[in-house]
């Protein structure tokens, strides 16, 4: 009997906070994303991004309060992702949902936006094969395909004959790998060798024996941010393989958050990325000056850009449909505007950012710590691996 | 780890086998939490699944005394086999399950032959490398289980034909709610049966269990399949509810989280497996919503306070609670 | 014939660096028998130690290695006669959810003072160059390691098999109660040893650090790797440790000029199948 009293009092509250989100004063958006454990350095950036820019344009969206409403999963795990998404979706009525640092964790929102018809706007993942999931998914980050093109198109333009791939063995690794090889290959250039990393690797000296034997001219490298790359730009130097003249190119593994851990050694990496915290921009250098000022132990980087512009779009996407999912996914294609990474705009087919590749090289700065210069630009591309 | 002795086992085990309380507890409990918290259905049947495959741990651990870190193994085993027969086979949820079931025990089985002749450590570290393996040809095998970006297009057909899974999750809820029920009644059978009573003999003694005539090597890969299975549905059920299925299914933090919640709640008994899972679940989703940055305090210190003070776990709270009070009166 | 060199060269170093960073865990579990999962956790603080004085104080490397190492000696000792102590007399698996516990703790504790990212550990420049020996480059650091190891390993074997602190503390292993009858301060015998190993610990999280570098989450990263060691060494031995890193640093070596795409697959089937045959350890037949 007690039970059942409790029962009736909880679904008169579910009752109210339904009515409660249907009067549209007070629009939320739930963020999905790591903010514990060793990959928590996400979810940080993510939630800085989106308190810099709500700091900078308001809470306040054509009359309409917009709330953000974080949720940990903890890593890669696609279960607490989807629950955390009914949850956001049921009790707290969230129209928009956002953030999604790894893959299988937006994969696994993808059945629920489809039936609840919610945008949900990825700031990180990046596989193109995503966005094929669900008409629902905008993407405000990068994918291996786009990224990894251009330097393989740069690489052949600028004296790279003969390349070494070593990929982590896991699929961005792999993607990268096929992204590579088909753009280095199309421009006339020689694979020599295509090395598959054990993603439980620590130890890197026999790839870098393997790529020095190999008689490449430069390596391509793609391996998960944190432990591996530290280990792998380490071994890089360490063998000897700069003293060589072999070149590294890379796409995102000279991070800022990661890079002054990698020290002098990372200097002169080449890489190709949209993002790099020093882009020489007006609004970058405002927007990276409100981070520092807010968060001051803080950095910008793609994680950071990913979400700005995520909250950017979401709020678009409120000013031209408010609440109707469906209107506001329509209401962001070909939308553009400037980012602090430069132009960029929505591919109406791929819900992807369409935006520059810049070829970037890591250098110290006045203030001492490393950075990455950019000084070449491949402009517009869109994402390169949609339905591929 | 147990100081008493098997006859105070059977003595203390068939009274309870008994008596049904424990499973209307059970009911009970799900009822009111399905009422008192309609928006955390997700992160309950999160809960229910975990239980199934805690409990699935006590068996060969509590009951058997087989100490391993490889349990995510038979977990994920079950998750890709049910996700990759309803991509391919059939979508319905009960067949899923059965196929997850067989797939756990068919890895049990052929992984156990191996390590039920081992021991101690050697026992823990080739369990770990056995689930090391299968991760890795699970992220291999990329075109088959998707690799690392996960295995998707599972579309579940209505349970029995008739529930349909919902949008609230309230279906996937009580789905997981009757598959725990089901083994928790199965198992509660098992452990008081003869084949129960042989495990906790060979927990306490398998020498002199041996001496008496019991085949204590084929006895412990029963238990490992039977246990096999068991998470094996498990794993179904995540995949599943889930519609997804990725690599980390087969991470040594969820075999080692597997053993902190028995070990937690209370090995040996299998209401230890419910409470420690329930409490261990509920402490971090509740740590880490409140302060995601330094949540694994609280897990932490919950576990030294446990270990030091409630040495049979949190299932030995009540008696412990008795005495206390006995001692003041 | 180059590519076996090479296999052999870059095996024994990486078994070294395997070595230094699980011997902490070859004193602790190996010698005291406590299952030891919060090993990790010491080589980490001593990694930590040695970032925050090297990083924001600019203390040169071996001042840093050497503070760290005592500060972390001085922080064992505490935690050895308040907690420790009691767990020594758990089964294993209190054991196991005691020191999970500790583990949880001193990450959590890292990670709110140091952040989740990466703690480097700055070393002088020379360190990381490379040097030639003939037919292969081997960065210098590597060779430090694999020197650090020998002594290592020669000074915990004299003092384990050849000083009377050896004896007390197999003596006290082996039964606590025979050893304190005949006059050997147990509880002293087992706070220098734990203390020991704390010190190994965070010295083979320092000179790890450019292989597996310290970040908060250390101890459980690579806790399989730590136990790995110990296993196939077998309990007990510090040259069984020995012999085990250097043979599993060899072989995943190997495994990765060899057969670089089946690389973790190969090395933990290897594993399986020696601790199959071997399930005490390498120098341990089967009874």
């Amino acid at each position: 009997m007690r039970q059942l009293r409790w029962g009736l009092f909880a679904s008169s509250f579910a009752v109210l906070a339904f009515a409660g989100a249907a009067s549209a004063e007070t629009i939320k958006v739930g963020v999905i994303a790591t903010f514990s454990g060793p990959n928590a350095i996400w979810g940080k950036q993510f939630r800085e991004a989106i308190q810099v820019y709500a700091a900078e344009h308001g809470t306040e969206v054509n009359g309409n309060t917009v709330e953000f409403i974080y949720k940990d999963v903890g890593g890669p795990n696609p279960d607490a992702s989807k629950a955390a998404a009914q949850e956001l979706l049921i009790r707290e009525g969230v129209k928009y949902l956002a953030g999604f640092d790894f893959t299988p964790n937006a994969m696994a929102v993808a059945p629920l936006i489809n039936q609840a018809k919610v945008p949900a706007v990825i700031f990180n993942a990046a596989t193109s094969a995503i966005n094929e999931q669900s008409e629902y998914f905008l993407r405000t980050s990068f994918t291996l395909w786009q990224v990894t093109v251009p330097i393989a198109q740069w690489a052949a333009d600028n004296g790279a004959k003969k390349v070494i791939t070593a990929v982590t063995d896991y699929n961005p690794g792999v993607d990268a790998e096929s992204a590579f090889v088909s753009a280095f290959e199309e421009k006339g250039g020689t694979i020599v060798d295509k090395i598959r990393m054990p993603l439980q690797t620590t130890d890197f000296a026999p790839f870098m024996q393997r790529i020095k034997n190999s008689g490449a001219d430069a390596v391509f490298a793609f391996l998960p941010a944190g432990p591996a790359t530290f280990a792998f730009t380490k071994a890089y130097n360490e063998n000897g393989l700069k003293e060589a003249g072999i070149t590294f190119y890379g796409t995102g593994e000279t991070d800022e958050t990661t890079i002054d851990a990698l020290g002098d050694q990372a200097i002169g990496l080449t890489t190709a990325y949209h993002y790099s915290g020093v882009h020489d921009s007006d609004l970058n250098r405002s927007f990276t000056a409100k981070l520092e000022e807010m968060f001051p132990q803080s950095r910008a980087n793609l994680a950071s850009v990913g979400a700005y512009d995520g909250v950017h779009l979401i709020y678009k996407m409120i000013e031209a449909a408010g609440t109707d999912g469906e209107k506001a996914i329509e209401s962001s294609k070909g939308l553009s505007w400037e980012s602090p990474r430069g132009l960029i705009s929505i591919d109406p087919d791929s819900r992807h950012v369409i935006q520059n590749v810049y070829i970037r090289r890591v250098e110290r700065a006045e203030n001492g710590s490393l950075v990455n210069r950019e000084f070449d630009t491949v402009e517009n591309v869109p994402d390169l691996g949609f339905s591929r | 780890m147990s100081r008493e002795s098997t006859i105070d086992n059977v003595r203390t085990s068939l009274p309870i086998a008994k008596t049904h309380w424990p499973l209307v507890f059970l009911t009970l409990g799900a009822c009111a939490a399905f009422l008192l918290f309609p928006y955390d259905l997700g992160f309950m049947t999160r809960i229910l699944i975990m239980m199934v495959f805690v409990i699935s741990f006590d068996l060969i651990l509590g009951y058997a005394g087989i100490a391993t870190l490889g349990h995510a193994a038979m977990y994920g085993c079950g998750a890709y086999a049910a996700g990759l027969f309803a991509v391919h086979i059939s979508p319905d949820p009960l067949l899923g399950l059965a196929s997850g079931a067989a797939m756990g025990a068919l890895i049990a089985f052929v992984s156990g032959l191996l390590l039920m002749r081992a021991h101690g450590l050697s026992l823990l570290m080739l369990s770990i490398a056995v689930t090391m393996v299968l991760q890795e040809i699970a992220s291999k095998a990329r075109d088959v289980t998707g690799g690392a970006d996960g295995l998707t297009g599972i579309s579940m057909g209505p349970i029995l034909g008739v529930f349909e899974f919902d949008f609230i999750g309230k279906t996937a809820y009580w789905y997981a709610f009757c598959a725990l029920f089901v083994i928790l009644a199965l198992l509660r059978i098992l452990v008081a049966s003869p084949f129960g009573l042989a495990l906790r003999g060979i927990k306490d003694s398998s020498s002199r269990m041996r001496a008496i005539g019991t085949p204590v090597y084929w006895r412990k890969v029963t238990a490992y399949v039977i246990a096999g299975a068991i998470a094996g549905i498990a794993g179904a059920l995540s995949a599943q509810i889930t519609s997804l299925v990725s690599v980390e299914v087969f991470n040594f933090a969820l075999s080692a989280e597997v053993m902190v919640m028995l070990v937690l709640g209370g090995s040996g008994r299998l209401y230890g497996a419910l409470i420690g899972t329930l409490v261990f679940m509920t402490v971090h989703h509740v740590a880490a919503s409140i302060d995601p940055f330094n949540w694994l305090f609280a897990i932490g210190f919950m576990v030294l306070g446990i270990v030091f003070f409630l040495p049979d776990g949190l299932i030995s709270l009540p008696k412990r609670i008795r005495r206390m009070i006995g001692a003041v009166r | 014939m180059t590519i076996a060199l090479s296999i052999l060269v870059d095996g024994v170093a990486y078994g070294m660096i395997l070595f230094m960073i699980s011997v902490g865990l070859s004193v602790t579990m190996g010698l005291m028998r406590i299952v030891n999962l919060a090993h990790g956790g010491f080589a980490l603080l001593g990694g930590a130690f040695a970032h925050v004085l090297t990083v924001w104080y600019s203390v040169p490397f071996i001042a840093a290695l050497a503070i760290s190492v005592t500060a972390v000696t001085f922080l064992a000792i505490p935690l050895e006669r308040l907690v420790y102590r009691r767990i020594y007399r758990f089964g294993e698996l209190e054991q196991v959810l005691a020191t999970i516990g500790i583990v949880f703790v001193v990450i959590a504790g890292v990670n709110l003072f140091l952040g989740s990212t990466l703690l480097p550990i700055r070393m002088p420049p020379e360190v990381s160059s490379p040097v030639d020996i003939g037919f292969k480059v081997l960065p210098l650091h590597r060779i430090i390691v694999i020197l650090a190891g020998l002594a290592v390993v020669a000074a915990l074997y004299l003092l384990v098999e050849q000083t009377r602190f050896g004896i007390y503390l197999r003596a006290a292993v082996d039964n606590q109660d025979t050893a304190a009858s005949l006059g050997i301060n147990t509880s002293k015998v087992y706070l220098a040893a734990f203390a020991l190993g704390a010190a190994l610990a965070a010295i083979g999280g320092i000179l790890g650090a450019e292989l597996l570098p310290i970040e908060a989450y250390y101890p459980l990263r690579y806790m399989v790797l730590f136990l790995i060691v110990v296993a196939v060494g077998g309990l007990g031995s510090i040259v069984g440790s020995f012999l085990a890193a250097l043979s599993l640093g060899i072989l995943d070596t190997a495994g990765r000029y060899l057969l670089p795409d089946m690389g973790t697959i190969f090395f933990f089937l290897a594993i399986t199948a020696l601790l199959a045959v071997r399930p005490n350890g390498l120098l341990v037949k089967p009874s």
